[in-house]
């Protein structure tokens, strides 16, 4: 298999209210750092306090990274918007809230 | 979901159509048995909202907020939760009438082979879109309504939003489409339960779904009004009363508890004084099948922007994230040992849930509440409100039930 090209680039938010931070964990000295999802907090004190809540039972390392600093790349056909090229194709509207209200 | 009138009443659940139907049109029997144990996937489309509700778990705003997925990303994830095996998907928001391509969305899941379903406040819900909705494959309504005109509308922010939810309810009902009332219950309201049901069913609607408050989003921001254990307990023998008092009349309404699973506990208690023994035990084995709470397993919610909840309460937490990889890589990435130590929970469950002899049929109850005691993810929840006799533990003892590992 050729080498993925990484050029997708996944720039949508994670999150607006708050600052959204991924969190990585490891569990043993001996395990790889796991991206286990993200917390959403205002301060990376409070998201510290979010990560030990929930993953302080078993984890030794927490690592946080802002989200909106991370900049994420996939292959082709991994993103969303990769995965269904003929659904993108049939798409009329932007999926906008819109005049709605 | 726990279903007061499947229970005591004997009345098929609603909810159990509205759950399996689609997979039990399969012709395939593994993907009848691979349905049945994936999740209903509440999609929160939207963050966007007409109204301001105080108990708001997804913390929804009036004006529409960045990165919402597209309507080709949203087709796209209700390819991949069609691919996946997702029996339901629960449109919410927000306010999910806010996406003006809502009607699309529902046709394609519906297309797609997933039961579509919408919740909703009601107010934005026109004879005509309810007909298009309709049309285009919608299987069920549900409407937020919490206690009468005046208090709803404080409730929500918005006079006149009592007034327009009914209208709404109309609207759906005259399009032939299966209509429900959610109630979340609070101090404030709590006294309205009765009176919200009879108003409703005079109109024709008879389902209605209890909400217990859970701690997320803005609903952590008024805990102080949640009820009290003491005051849950009494709301919930009302629901159980009101229930078996309109079947005894012969108006079969279908009443279902959501969001706090020491009501299953509960039920088998209450069926055991009220009904009798051998029905308690039958509920209690329907109530084992069922399988307690639900959270990272038969319920998963996916945000407006594409991140994956365990629960729509718990939007504070992602597993990750859809536009990063599909819906069903994420879920079942039992790597993440959060994931897995909550679909294990028997092992990890501690003070008197360890010991509860109502633990399979509750599981420990919400976790999001549960969090907020500063526990831990595994510790109690704090609005059980069965008493140590009842679980058999014996808490003031000071018998030690701590985790099992």
């Amino acid at each position: 298999m050729a080498p993925a090209e990484f050029d997708t680039t996944v720039d949508e938010p994670r999150g607006d209210v708050s600052r959204e931070w991924e969190l990585f964990v490891r569990e043993a000295t001996a395990d790889p750092l796991h991206h286990v999802g993200s917390v959403s907090a205002p301060s990376v004190d409070v998201a510290r306090e979010q990560a030990t809540e929930l993953f302080g039972w078993t984890a030794e390392t927490l690592w946080l990274c802002p989200a909106d600093e991370t900049h994420r790349f996939a292959a082709d056909g991994v993103a969303l918007g990769d995965r269904g090229a003929e659904t993108a194709a049939e798409s009329t509207t932007d999926g906008s809230g819109g005049d709605a209200l | 979901m726990i279903s007061v009138s499947k229970l005591l009443c004997g009345l098929d659940a609603e909810g159990d159509g509205l759950r399996y139907d689609a997979a039990d049109k399969s012709s395939k029997s593994q993907i009848r048995d691979r349905k049945q144990r994936r999740p209903v996937v509440v999609w929160n489309c939207t963050k966007q909202c007409n109204l301001y509700c105080q108990h708001c778990y997804a913390a929804a705003e009036t004006e529409p907020a960045p990165g919402e997925l597209s309507t080709a990303e949203g087709k796209q994830l209700l390819d991949d939760l069609a691919d996946y095996g997702a029996p339901v998907v629960l449109f919410s928001g927000g306010e999910p009438l806010a996406r003006e391509d809502l009607v699309e969305l529902v046709g394609y899941a519906s297309d797609a082979g997933i039961r579509p379903v919408l919740s909703t406040n009601g107010t934005l819900l026109t004879e005509d879109r309810a007909e298009r909705l309709r049309e285009a494959g919608l299987q069920y309504v549900g409407v937020s309504v919490d206690g009468r005109r005046e208090r709803n509308d404080e409730f929500r922010g918005q006079e006149g939003a009592f007034d327009r939810a009914l209208e709404g309810i109309e609207a759906s009902q005259n399009a032939g489409l299966k209509t429900g009332l959610r109630y979340t219950i609070t101090k404030a309201n709590a006294p309205d339960l009765e009176g919200i049901v009879d108003l409703l069913t005079d109109r024709g609607v008879d389902r209605f779904c209890f909400y217990h408050l859970d701690y997320g989003g803005r609903g952590a921001d008024i805990q102080d009004v949640d009820l009290s254990r003491e005051e849950r307990r009494e709301a919930v023998k009302r629901v159980c009363d009101m229930t078996r008092e309109y079947h005894e009349r012969g108006h079969e309404i279908e009443t279902l508890l959501v969001g706090n699973y020491a009501d299953a506990g509960y039920l088998v208690e209450y069926a055991r004084e009220h009904v009798g023994e051998e029905q308690a035990e039958r509920i209690e084995g329907y109530l084992r099948r069922n399988g307690g709470d639900p959270t990272g397993e038969r319920v998963a919610d996916v945000d407006y922007q594409g991140n994956v909840h365990m629960t729509q309460f718990w939007q504070g937490y992602s597993l990750g994230n859809v536009r990063d990889r599909p819906f069903g890589d994420i879920w079942e990435d039992e790597s993440n040992p959060l994931l897995h130590a909550l679909r294990n929970r028997s092992d990890h469950l501690t003070g008197k849930c360890a010991g509860c002899r109502y633990q399979d049929i509750c599981r420990g109850g919400s976790r999001l509440r549960a969090l907020s005691t500063g526990e831990g993810p595994f510790a109690p929840d704090p609005q059980c409100y069965l008493t140590d006799e009842e679980i058999g533990v014996d808490t003031a003892g000071g018998v030690d039930h701590g985790a099992a590992d």
